[in-house]
């Protein structure tokens, strides 16, 4: 807790790092200047074929697609997930192939309760009503005549790491926190809409939110979100929402649980009172060792992870004295992200990561640490394990894994936000851990 | 006419009440520049970026647009509210008129859900479990936790159990069941097959246990009656005019839902943690991933460049799109088959391909021609591929 003292010592062991490091550096430097490799490198020295002969006209894939070669960067579920013959069921994000803080529409995770519909746009309606003087229906070209705002949100599903309550189960980034993505979102606050249809503010206090699938899936907001920055989208990275994500259009609650982010939207309802909608009940409620559950448990809590290194993508290339950059993902549902720490015990001691790009409200915010890889991947003597932290503007820092489940037990499944660890063996190779007590 | 006044004004008495409830100086006095508009207030425990000065947080606002009118659309007429105003809220306020019997219901049930619920809401095949036993002793359960004792049974969640109201459960049969072709059943099946779930869960409907008593019928009157043993087994109370109130005080709390507030400059940096023992991945962990986890960039080289293979054996069909159900129920080969196929073949290909009103969907939901169709269906019903 002497936080002053260790961030003198952190100034010190940094002036002393780059010294090393600028040493480090100039003898391989030298090297490369006068070591000469054993072997001419054939990619070097033959044109490649893709170089001596015509490429795709552009009238190829009119609408783009990823390079063939990246084919294994793709959504992945598993028979554990599959509820419901994959219809009520998850496919997640590679975040080990993530790049900055947008994830691209093909592969934002997928979750659907009845099935991925597909909307035919001309048929879509969106009824707004309960509790005002002038209830609504509009077309997509009426609602998206409104003025729009775009955001960018990430979305994460509240049993994001819930399978690992009581330890870790995935030695896979991607399962481990890929029940998420985060994307820039075009569409209206809902407020915009409601000013003119009079609504009454002294009864409505909740609203309904129902999609058009197979489910109809719903979920009841408070009024509170609904006037402050809940939207309804139909724009995802500059372009329409991909099926998977609610197309032509869905809500949008930034921060909060991706399940209130209802999907192929078609009826807003306010109330007095709220729903108890089978989403908000018999799922998505976090049950504590009281026995008691946390319902209507709204927004994701402060949260990160390593992204480089993962298990999928580890360090077995690197060697003693390469400089590597570490770097994650922080982000909270509470507000903005301030500090993130990262820690190469498990979590015992930290040092300060950057921030780095776009720091943005409810948002992936990327934060980077430059490390030297010591003998072994051995750090202070022990195997490294590579722990992050991250505190939010509203005030809230990550607890560790046995802080969180000393209040919340093993059995909530939902909103669990400890910290990840990730340990590194003296192949480099990177396996998912937690420091707890049992 | 809704004003927007208004709504700042709900917004900042929000605000106001829950001022005292954060401790002062929680913000820390270090934070970037661009959340310096930040404000608590946020029902859920977190800030709000109000819009000011042309500024949401860090994005510009054309603040125009939220105080000029710009009506689109049309008011709905009475038959469009009525055609899609079908919730049910808590109690079953909403619910049409109607009724069904438990023996009814068991019928229903046994033509339309047992394929994927199975026997008496047993669960199994992908779907969720109805119940696992009597309601009462169901919630006995809740506090169990494998933490403290790792041998231990988990809690049991499920209708009876858990749930706090009985109209969930008629709203979703209505809306989302049969799961592959929703919305077929008429509002006299549905509570037929609530009661049916009443049974199962052994609840009770005023002084009537339904679990012994199969003539029971329920009714848009009686519904009101339904105890739920779990109604009061969740925080924070939304129910009431201080609803809302109580959940912005439950989230003001961070002890009530594992959060932890901290300053800035006060975090933990060094000797932070009160144990070093490292829990591992066991045996390898779950590696049920699909496709193969890899992050290999060459291309698989007997394709020629092509990623995947697209045609479809029966077995591989039957595994993707069949095997959730019929693992359980009408297996490959089973003998449960002699039923149906003592028909004729060509009745059970028709139902295969177009779907049967237990459930099945039609091709079991692939995009397979009939032809390939019936070769997955010959597999099912012999267990071998001819």
């Amino acid at each position: 807790m002497d936080n002053k003292k260790s961030e003198k010592d952190l100034e010190v062991s940094s002036r002393r790092n780059f010294f090393k490091k600028t040493a480090v550096m100039s003898a391989a430097a030298l090297a490369g200047t006068t070591l000469s490799a054993s072997e001419d490198d054939h990619a070097i020295i033959h044109h490649p074929k893709w170089g001596q002969t015509w490429g795709d006209p552009i009238t190829k894939n009119l609408y783009g697609v990823p390079s063939k070669y990246e084919h294994n960067v793709t959504r992945r579920y598993t028979k554990l997930l599959a509820s419901g013959n994959y219809r009520a069921s998850i496919a997640v994000t590679p975040i080990h192939e993530s790049e900055g803080i947008i994830t691209p529409n093909g592969l934002f995770f997928s979750r659907s309760h009845g099935g991925v519909a597909h909307v035919d746009p001309n048929e879509f309606r969106l009824m707004i009503h309960g509790m005002m003087k002038k209830p609504i229906v509009l077309t997509l070209d009426q609602l998206k005549r409104y003025p729009s705002v775009t955001r960018t949100h990430f979305i994460e599903c509240p049993a994001n790491g819930g399978q690992e309550w009581r330890a870790p189960q995935f030695n896979s980034l991607q399962f481990s926190k890929g029940f998420m993505s985060c994307a820039q979102w075009t569409g209206v606050y809902i407020k915009t809409i409601l000013k003119d249809l009079g609504l009454d503010m002294e009864q409505a206090k909740w609203m309904l939110a129902e999609g058009s699938d197979n489910s109809e899936m719903g979920r009841t907001l408070p009024i509170d979100k609904v006037l402050d920055d809940a939207m309804i989208v139909w724009g995802q990275n500059g372009e329409a929402l991909r099926p998977e994500q609610g197309y032509p259009v869905r809500l949008l609650v930034p921060g909060w649980e991706g399940n209130l982010c209802v999907k192929w939207l078609k009826r807003l309802e306010f109330s007095n009172e709220p729903w108890y909608a089978k989403e908000e009940t018999s799922k998505y409620t976090a049950l504590k060792p009281s026995g008691k559950a946390i319902q209507h448990f709204y927004a994701n809590e402060v949260n990160s992870t390593v992204v480089k290194p993962s298990p999928e993508k580890p360090w077995t290339d690197l060697k003693a004295g390469d400089v590597v950059e570490i770097e994650g993902l922080a982000w909270s549902g509470m507000g903005t992200i301030t500090k993130v720490d990262l820690s190469f015990d498990g979590g015992n001691n930290y040092v300060e990561a950057s921030l780095k790009g776009l720091v943005l409200p409810k948002c992936w915010t990327r934060w980077s640490y430059l490390y030297t890889i010591p003998k072994d991947f051995r750090h202070n003597g022990k195997q490294m394990i590579l722990t992050s932290r991250a505190m939010d503007d509203a005030g809230y820092i990550q607890p560790t894994v046995q802080q969180e489940v000393d209040v919340m037990g093993v059995e909530s499944v939902y909103h669990r936000n400890g910290v990840e660890s990730w340990e590194v063996n003296e192949k480099g190779e990177v396996n998912h851990v937690q420091i707890r007590k049992v | 006419m809704f004003k927007l006044e208004k709504s700042k004004l709900l917004i900042s008495a929000s605000a106001v009440s829950l001022a005292a409830l954060f401790a002062a100086g929680c913000m820390g006095n270090a934070a970037p520049s661009n959340t310096s508009y930040a404000t608590a207030g946020d029902i859920a425990g977190g800030v709000v970026y109000p819009i000011k000065n042309g500024q949401t947080g860090p994005y510009a606002v054309n603040e125009k647009a939220l105080d000029n009118s710009v009506y689109q659309g049309r008011v709905p007429t009475a038959n469009e509210l009525k055609a899609w105003d079908k919730d049910i809220q808590a109690g079953g306020v909403g619910l049409p008129e109607g009724e069904g019997s438990v023996e009814e219901g068991e019928e229903i049930y046994e033509s339309k859900c047992v394929m994927c619920h199975g026997d008496f809401g047993s669960g199994g095949g992908g779907y969720p479990s109805l119940s696992k036993g009597p309601a009462a002793e169901g919630q006995a359960t809740l506090t169990n936790n494998r933490w403290k004792d790792p041998e231990a049974d988990g809690p049991s969640r499920y209708f009876g159990s858990y749930w706090p109201e009985a109209s969930t459960m008629w709203w979703y049969i209505k809306d989302g069941m049969p799961h592959p072709k929703s919305k077929t059943l008429t509002d006299n099946e549905v509570y037929a097959l609530t009661a049916y779930m009443l049974a199962i869960n052994e609840l009770s409907v005023g002084d009537v246990n339904v679990g012994e008593d199969d003539e029971f019928v329920l009714s848009k009157d009686n519904f009101k009656d339904i105890i739920m043993p779990n109604k009061d087994g969740f925080e924070p109370k939304v129910h009431g005019k201080d609803g809302l109130n109580n959940v912005r005080k439950y989230f003001a709390v961070p002890e009530n839902f594992g959060a932890i507030k901290v300053k800035e400059d006060e975090r933990c940096m060094t000797n932070c943690q009160d144990t070093d023992n490292i829990v591992r991945v066991a045996n390898g962990g779950i590696s049920d991933f699909h496709p193969p986890m890899s992050v290999e960039r060459s291309m698989p080289k007997e394709n020629h460049g092509m990623a995947v293979t697209t045609k479809k054996d029966p077995v591989a069909t039957y595994k993707a799109n069949c095997s959730m159900c019929h693992d359980s129920y009408l297996a490959p080969g089973s003998s449960e088959w002699a039923a149906y196929t003592g028909k004729g073949m060509d009745k059970v290909y028709a139902n295969a391909i177009a779907g049967t009103p237990g459930g099945m969907p039609a091709k079991g939901g692939s995009s397979l021609s009939d032809s390939d169709f019936k070769l997955v269906v010959n597999y099912i019903v012999s267990g071998k591929v001819k």
